[in-house]
């Protein structure tokens, strides 16, 4: 099972650089997501890989052979992969064992073992029996599933998905995601996968790499990307956070006008150095579900930061309470995740808890 | 671990795209095909024994009989394109946003009158509408004892009657379209406000459907400026000449080939002119865009003016259709066209004698021949282009999408110059066969095969043929295995419209004839020279049965009207 090494990859579609210098590797056996809002690059990415565009610069290799370069491409029809459209592409003048087939033809595959195999993947994806039925007269979750049968059929080394589930209704997407993390596990094949839904990319990967404007701005396991996001625009997407902008105030603490925050002693981030000289513009980022809330004077932490505050609103969302908080003294207006029932309500004095090792510094700027 | 030495690199043939010179092939056909001839054209416009000269220009702009040509051609093409809007846009509000009785009929007889030759309508008229033997002022006569005719269709205003009633379906296509993608809440919005359903018609529907309603009469102007037959019948016998007509007066013996390139160009940039006009109105997507989600359409009540708009309707369809039929039915089963139809006069001797002639027979056998070979030969081309542009095949697909259109920029008589210019001399003696014909043909209808192939590859997902790359099929298995069959109805229709167009067509075989390739269209005009109307009824009629078979083959297929209506069971 090969892995993927992508380098330096460039592609410009008129001025538009939509792939810039994009370095990527995903190792054999893994499944990595490509995550970013529209217009990053992660599907151009993905149809490189593909075979379907041909790069401008920087090459892609699959195990040792080099795939694409600016130079030469080689055809989609003889690198070894599969697809999984957004829009599934199951051919409506063909029967579902026919679709699931096709790619068997070109495996030098015998009849009966062609519909052995065939016969096997629609009973591994609940689909027994409807090989005889047409494309047009299933559901979506069952194209879907048809679309995922003929791609792994054919024992691919690369499979490719290019936001597979963004056509099907909530609670489908939330059983489809399990049920190809479930397959995954199951057949181990190096996979890209293409999506701008963020719990998706969690639940999914082994690895997700964040994109923005061509290139990668953060590649890490889902956690990693959560709890330790390098730069502002990575911790904005990856959930949902409160971002304060403020400036180094010593070790361990960070100002922002009256507002004075504990923070973990050392680094800014993994990268920079080891202590951040004083005044220097940093950005704070908090997630909502690690801040605590309570009435004025109930709750206190010493290794964190106590502030005063009113609540602005609480909204009931049935399993929690997304507070508003402004805080006193400041311009901050903090937003709190916790559970519900809501204990404090509009116009109420809080005391809100801020650990230090919640805070998570970022480069000021991005 | 040591690394492998160096990565295995692909060899230069692996990554070479096998399919490439056959898309470079179909490319170099398409710019043969239409540049060749227009370079000779323009060549031939300024050549002269001494080299190059613009004394040919100098000739045909300065000559008086030939500025009157070009006057009156300016004269009947704005004055057909306003009447053809004047009929048109009403009648496709009529038929698509009100609740008019009858609707899908008219339509359909709307679409009879798209398809019927001009020429054809032309030949009818003068038997209705002829100074002394015309059926209606004979009628005219008899009942108010007059002596003078009620209608002289041998005038400029005749003519322009007949080229408007024949081009306006055009007008019709593009608004009643257009108003098809207007939502209804729009107007609703007018409505609550206290509008009245002509008031809505007037300040919302019509500025919406404003571009629509330009580019429609830009192509009824368009059609009119390109039309030889129906100026040939009715002007040249009331004593003026169009440009077209004039062209191919150019052409009787002795042909003076300089002068007709050097007339020919005014037209030409003309036509193209119009188009560049008529692009900027419609922008990229080539039909008017309006605002708004397109939602549900309701349709507007006409309470007490539905009878009244029917009855508009219904004459300009006798106009358009029911007289003109009937009267050239009436001129085919009868012994003398001019007298009533009774158990005397009714004869099976025209289609006797039209089938049996051998100049007839060898005409029918002609123009099918020449109908199937340009259909099977268009619908290749013009599928393989289509697909060449619509998935990017080549670089510089958008100059090949635009040559395959370019021809409606050329009128046909103009076009018959060219060919005639470019191969009437060595290595390419094609005149006097069948062949040039062909090509005439071939570079005529490619605009309106195209434009069907393009719509038919449109609507083909590319991921359904990356899906099939990708699981090891090369691009001619997925064409055949994939694109084809799902094409394959749209494919056939394009072969339709090819072959409705050259069975039909005049004002390029009237030019490219030879005694022993002549058409059918050619034999009705060599018949008008004889007077005999009963045989060209005959032919007209069957020319007019062949094409609905086709058109009804077409719509069976499509599943939808001919001229673009919506497709039934909604979108794809």
């Amino acid at each position: 099972m090969p892995g993927i090494a992508i380098a330096s990859l460039t592609k410009r579609f008129g001025d538009v650089g939509a792939v810039n210098q994009l370095d990527l590797e995903v190792r054999p056996g893994e499944l990595v997501a490509l995550l970013g809002p529209s217009g990053c690059g992660k599907t151009t990415t993905l149809r490189l890989v593909a075979g379907f565009l041909t790069p401008e610069g920087g090459e892609i290799r699959v195990g040792d052979r080099v795939l694409s370069s600016p130079t030469v491409v080689v055809p989609p029809e003889r690198r070894r992969m599969a697809m999984i459209f957004q829009s599934y592409a199951l051919w409506p003048h063909m029967t579902v064992a026919q679709n699931v087939g096709y790619g068997l033809r070109f495996a030098g595959v015998g009849r009966a073992d062609r519909d052995r195999r065939v016969d096997e993947m629609l009973r591994a994806v609940q689909l027994a029996g409807y090989g005889a039925r047409y494309p047009g007269e299933l559901s979506g979750g069952q194209q879907q599933r048809v679309a995922v049968a003929r791609a792994l059929v054919v024992e691919p080394e690369i499979l490719l998905l290019d936001e597979p589930l963004s056509n099907l209704d909530a609670s489908l997407r939330e059983e489809m995601r399990f049920e190809i993390r479930r397959l995954h596990e199951r057949f181990s094949i190096t996979t890209l996968y293409v999506t701008h839904d963020q719990a998706e990319a969690m639940v999914i990967s082994d690895r997700v790499a964040v994109l923005r404007d061509g290139r990668v701005a953060q590649i890490g396991p889902p956690a990693e990307l959560f709890e330790r996001p390098r730069t502002r625009f990575v911790a904005e997407f990856v959930g949902k956070t409160n971002l304060i902008d403020a400036i180094a105030d010593g070790p361990g603490w960070v100002r922002r006008g009256g507002l004075r925050l504990r923070v973990p002693g050392e680094a800014l981030a993994p990268s920079a150095a080891s202590s951040t000289p004083p005044a220097t513009p940093v950005v704070v980022s908090i997630r909502p579900h690690q801040i605590a809330l309570g009435p004025r004077g109930a709750i206190a932490d010493a290794s964190g930061s106590v502030l005063a505050g009113t609540v602005v609103r609480a909204s009931y969302l049935g399993d929690a309470v997304d507070y508003q908080v402004a805080l006193d003294g400041s311009d901050v207006v903090l937003r709190i995740a916790g559970p519900a029932p809501a204990r404090v309500g509009p116009g109420q004095a809080v005391s809100v808890v801020v650990p230090a090792a919640a805070c998570v510094l970022l480069p000021a700027g991005d | 671990m040591a690394e492998a030495a160096t990565a295995a690199r692909p060899r230069r043939w692996e990554g070479l795209d096998r399919a490439t010179p056959v898309w470079l092939l179909a490319a170099a056909a398409l710019v043969g095909l239409i540049l060749m001839p227009l370079g000779w054209l323009a060549y031939m416009s300024v050549r002269s024994d001494g080299g190059l000269t613009a004394a040919h220009y100098v000739r045909v702009l300065g000559d008086p009989p030939l500025q009157k040509a070009l006057w009156n051609t300016v004269v009947l093409a704005l004055w057909s394109g306003l009447m053809a809007l004047v009929i048109g846009a009403p009648l496709a509000w009529l038929t698509a946003r009100t609740d008019l009785p009858f609707r899908r009929s008219i339509q359909s007889l709307v679409m009879a009158s798209f398809v019927t030759p001009p020429f054809l309508g032309a030949f009818a008229w003068v038997m209705l509408a002829g100074p002394n033997a015309g059926y209606l002022n004979r009628l005219y006569r008899e009942l108010t004892g007059a002596v003078d005719p009620l209608l002289n269709i041998f005038s400029m205003p005749g003519l322009i009657f007949v080229v408007a009633i024949y081009t306006f379906p055009y007008v019709y296509i593009m608004i009643a379209n257009t108003l098809g993608l207007i939502a209804s809440d729009l107007e609703d919005a007018a409505g609550i406000l206290g509008a009245g359903r002509f008031q809505v018609a007037r300040t919302i529907t019509l500025p919406m459907v404003l571009p629509a309603i330009l580019s429609g009469f830009i192509l009824a102007v368009l059609q009119a400026l390109a039309l030889f037959g129906s100026p040939a019948i009715l002007a040249l016998p009331a004593g003026f000449h169009t440009v077209t007509t004039q062209l191919w007066s150019f052409f009787q013996y002795p042909p003076r080939v300089e002068l007709a390139a050097a007339f020919s160009m005014p037209l030409l940039l003309a036509t193209a002119l119009l188009l560049l006009v008529q692009k900027r109105l419609l922008g990229r997507r080539g039909y008017a865009a309006v605002g708004g989600k397109g939602g549900q359409r309701r349709v507007v009540a006409l309470g007490r003016w539905r009878h009244p708009a029917l009855g508009v309707c219904l004459a300009v369809l006798a106009a358009a259709v029911f007289l003109p039929y009937g009267i050239l039915l009436k001129a085919a089963f009868s012994r003398a066209w001019a007298q009533p139809l009774t158990w005397d006069n009714f004869t099976l001797d025209n289609w006797s004698f039209t089938f049996l002639s051998v100049t007839t027979r060898s005409a029918i056998v002609n123009t099918l021949e020449l109908g199937v070979l340009t259909a099977c030969v268009g619908a290749a081309l013009a599928t393989l282009l289509a697909y060449v542009t619509n998935r990017r095949l080549v670089a510089g697909h958008q100059v090949l999408g635009f040559l395959a259109v370019a021809p409606v920029v050329i009128p046909g008589v103009v076009l018959a110059v060219a060919l005639f210019v470019a191969y009437t001399r060595p290595p390419f003696l094609l005149y006097g066969t069948l062949w040039i014909l062909f090509l005439a043909y071939l570079t005529k209808e490619m605009p309106v095969g195209y434009s069907q192939s393009d719509a038919t590859l449109r609507g083909i997902h590319p991921e359904l043929e990356e899906a099939g790359r990708i699981l090891g099929a090369g691009r001619f298995r997925v064409l055949r295995e994939i694109t084809a069959p799902l094409a394959r109805s749209g494919i056939i229709a394009t072969w339709c419209f090819v072959f409705i167009g050259v069975i039909r067509e005049l004002s390029a075989s009237i030019i490219l004839f030879s005694p022993n390739t002549k058409v059918m269209s050619v034999v009705i005009f060599d018949l008008k020279e004889e007077g005999q109307f009963g045989a060209i009824a005959v032919l007209g009629v069957f020319m007019l049965v062949m094409t609905f078979v086709i058109v009804a083959v077409m719509q069976r297929l499509l599943g939808r009207d001919v001229m673009g209506g919506r497709q039934a069971g909604g979108a794809g």
